[in-house]
């Protein structure tokens, strides 16, 4: 067989795996999951610079954000502090749990934009 | 030991009662049939129970005909159901003559009713009740096996099911009452008491060719000095062939008549013989068709009736039956009606020596005589025959750990054991529970 | 991939669970009204006591003569069942799922006994397919539906595996599985999956006739 032929043949099959199981391991940054005693799954993916590019994102707190009274305050950030100083393990009030706080706003913001990563997989990879 | 003794030809089964029914059906009658029946006459337990299973194959080995004929799936409970019923349910009705024909053969001759499989099915189906069903289609399209058809005939036109006519019946009780004069000659057979303790009732077979189950009842019966009478009209027979062909509609009218000759004779309660589909339809099937949620008067089978006799002291035992006794358990007085333990109790006090076969109690193999197969006549014998080879097993097993007579209290065991008796040459002796009683019961001196 | 998923695990997975329950709730409605209407007989003989005696047989592995005949089919069919209905219920993943939706949440089992439970689930659906095959008598009276209803039961459990270890094609599984698990629930009121709501009663009606009119045992 014409040795190009294989080489396109190879080329599309390890594109069809890389999309699959997308990107290498070692580009990969991962959020700090340290709080939790005993992380179940493995630490979710995530890249900021890249996010926020990807997502246009300008305003940190569009996920960094501030609630009062049950609203969000719009010219207020917490970037200066760690998601678990205010969201608990356990949900309190209002205040969402620590995970469901995590899952919310990443999985929330995706589905609401039809765009990013979805399912548990694709966020807590292998 | 699984091989019959004689080897004999099966041919295939030429049954008048089939073939002309098979004639005159059209399709749009056997379409209209099924629909009524199914549609109009069935409900929810029809409906639950078809959706219900799962098509697991566990009621297989509760029967046996599937055991007999070394796991051939075709004679499983649920085998049958599906060749039959299913089909009638997946072509909505739309069946050929020839198939409401082969129907019927499987559902009349091929299913004693005995329920064994209703204990083991985990969804507790009820497959007698759905053969039952498919057997009420072929009446209505008037396919039902000759032989037992005629009976039915017998019910519908003389309350009894084996042309008795009305005047041999007392002619009958006469007979026996004389004969047995010879014995205790104060011995009475009361006719038409009124307000007597007990109306004790026999099956058709009885006058017929069994008169010494009447001699010997009134043997018990006076030397208990029981208050008793019998009928001396229509309503005697307890026996009810319409039930087995699916002929709702006689076997109420049988029913009734039962019952209400009773109730005119005040008695406290009806008493009967060693017939179990007979107690069968007045415990529990007859009087329902009639609205009535137990029998409207209490009954008694012989079983529990010896059983008092003999607590009550009212029957004592001169000397114990020698011979060493196995039991057989009838699906409709014990896996329909629990009398296994008193049966057992009365065996042992009027028996020696008693050895279980096994399996026992409601787990006991049919006889295949039953639920009306017997009753389809010799046309069916061999496939009776062949179709319980496994009793032939069950029997020579208890045989060879000493059995020699094998108590049979009820008349479709009975019949139906002798014969396998005598197809796979087991040499035993087959008794009813009066029998006994009645050889060692204390008698007065004559 | 995103559009998909936000179909199957929003709209078709709300489709799913309202005719589930709906369906179920219907099925057996619809039963009862027929009982009522047609074999209101069957009420004046069932009673509590003899009902759970025969179901607490039924429901105990080897306290009847059947499930002591085959030993085998009865440790599988046992385990398969509870397996089948603990696994999805208590699967963190599920439970993650339902507390971001209705904020309902309970314990759940730890995800390593869970992949167990799971691969007895399909392990017990190829007995099953096996037993289907090769035992006579359950050939016999096999059906093409059959083999879809087994396909259905063991789909979400494949799928589910398969999603949870993301060999390969994780997106494709994840999205099945939830979609598997969809056809499963709307199946069970509509197909001979009824078992699960229609045996209770059968074996109670059963358990009754046998306790209280034919005072004899039925297991």
């Amino acid at each position: 067989m014409d040795k190009r032929i294989l080489f396109l043949i190879a080329v599309v099959l390890f594109s069809g795996i890389a999309v699959i199981s997308g990107y290498p391991q070692e580009e990969m940054e991962f959020l700090d999951n340290s709080v939790f005693d005993k992380p179940v799954r493995t630490p979710s993916v995530f890249r900021h610079e890249e996010h926020n590019e990807t997502a246009a994102i300008e305003e940190c707190n569009e996920c960094h954000h501030i609630y009062e009274n049950g609203k969000k305050m719009d010219d207020e950030s917490s970037e200066d502090q760690r998601c678990s100083d205010c969201h608990d393990k356990k949900d309190s009030g209002n205040k969402l749990a620590l995970r469901k706080a995590f899952h919310k706003n990443c999985k929330g913001c995706h589905i609401q934009q039809n765009k990013g990563p979805v399912m548990c997989g694709e966020c807590h990879r292998r | 030991m699984a091989e019959p003794a004689k080897k004999v030809e099966e041919k295939k089964v030429i049954d008048e009662g089939l073939e002309k029914g098979t004639d005159r059906l059209t399709p749009d009658r056997i379409e209209k049939v099924i629909k009524q029946v199914l549609e109009g006459e069935s409900g929810a337990r029809l409906k639950a129970y078809v959706d219900t299973c799962i098509h697991c194959g566990l009621c297989s080995e509760a029967c046996h005909y599937y055991l007999s004929h070394d796991n051939d799936p075709r004679w499983s409970p649920v085998g049958k159901v599906k060749q039959t019923l299913w089909e009638m349910l997946k072509k909505k009705g739309r069946v050929s003559a020839d198939f409401i024909r082969t129907t019927a053969e499987i559902a009349s001759t091929e299913c004693n009713l005995c329920k064994r499989c209703a204990m083991y099915c985990p969804f507790g189906i009820d497959i007698a009740y759905l053969m039952l069903i498919v057997r009420r289609i072929c009446h209505r399209l008037g396919v039902t096996p000759l032989y037992i058809q005629d009976t039915a005939h017998s019910h519908s036109v003389t309350m009894n099911q084996m042309w008795v006519k009305g005047d041999e019946w007392p002619d009958t009780l006469q007979w026996q009452e004389e004969e047995a004069q010879a014995e205790i000659p104060t011995l009475r057979i009361p006719l038409e008491k009124e307000g007597a303790d007990i109306m004790y009732s026999v099956i058709g077979p009885g006058p017929k060719f069994q008169a010494q189950l009447i001699y010997q009842a009134a043997v018990i019966m006076n030397i208990a000095g029981l208050d008793w009478t019998m009928p001396a009209t229509p309503g005697w027979d307890n026996s009810d062939m319409a039930m087995f062909t699916g002929d709702n509609e006689i076997m109420g009218r049988i029913k009734r008549t039962h019952f209400e000759t009773a109730a005119r004779l005040k008695v406290k309660r009806i008493v009967m013989g060693e017939c179990g589909h007979a107690f069968r339809s007045i415990q529990d099937v007859g009087n329902r068709w009639l609205g009535w949620r137990m029998p409207p008067i209490p009954i008694a089978h012989a079983i529990e009736f010896y059983y008092e006799l003999l607590k009550e002291g009212k029957i004592r035992v001169a000397k114990k039956y020698a011979e060493t006794v196995t039991f057989q358990d009838p699906c409709n007085v014990v896996r329909g009606a629990g009398l296994h333990e008193k049966a057992r109790d009365v065996v042992n006090q009027i028996c020696e020596n008693f050895i279980e076969m096994h399996p026992n109690r409601e787990h006991n193999y049919c006889c295949c005589a039953g639920g009306g197969v017997i009753n389809c006549g010799p046309p069916y014998k061999l496939k009776r025959m062949k179709s319980n080879r496994i009793k032939a097993e069950q029997l020579f097993a208890v045989k060879s750990r000493g059995a020699k007579t094998l108590i049979a209290p009820c008349h479709n065991c009975h019949s139906g054991l002798e014969d396998i008796n005598h197809h796979y040459e087991l040499g035993m002796d087959i008794k009813f529970l009066g029998d006994i009683l009645y050889e060692v019961m204390e008698k007065p001196e004559s | 991939m995103n559009s998909l998923y936000n179909f199957v695990s929003g709209p078709l997975a709300w489709m799913a669970f309202i005719i589930f329950f709906g369906g179920c709730l219907f099925r057996i409605i619809s039963i009862l009204a027929l009982v009522h209407k047609k074999e209101k007989f069957i009420y004046t003989y069932m009673s509590w006591k003899y009902s759970f005696r025969s179901i607490m047989h039924w429901i105990i592995p080897f306290a009847t003569v059947n499930w002591r005949k085959h030993p085998v089919l009865t440790l599988v069919t046992f385990a398969f069942h509870i397996c089948l209905i603990i696994t999805p219920i208590f699967l963190l993943s599920h439970i993650i799922l339902w507390d971001e939706s209705w904020n309902v949440s309970w314990w759940s089992l730890p995800d390593s006994l869970v992949q167990v439970m799971t691969l007895i689930v399909i392990g017990s659906c190829v007995f099953f397919l096996i037993r289907r095959l090769i035992a006579p008598e359950v050939q016999y009276v096999t059906s093409a539906s059959d083999y879809i209803i087994l396909a259905i039961v063991a789909a979400p459990f494949i799928t589910g595996f398969m999603a949870y270890y993301q060999w390969f094609g994780y997106q494709f599984f994840t999205i099945l599985h939830i979609f598997s698990g969809e056809v499963m629930l709307v199946a069970i009121p509509f197909t001979r999956l009824s078992h699960m709501l229609f045996s209770p009663f059968t074996r109670a009606y059963m358990g009754s006739e046998f306790g209280g009119v034919r005072h004899a045992r039925d297991w």
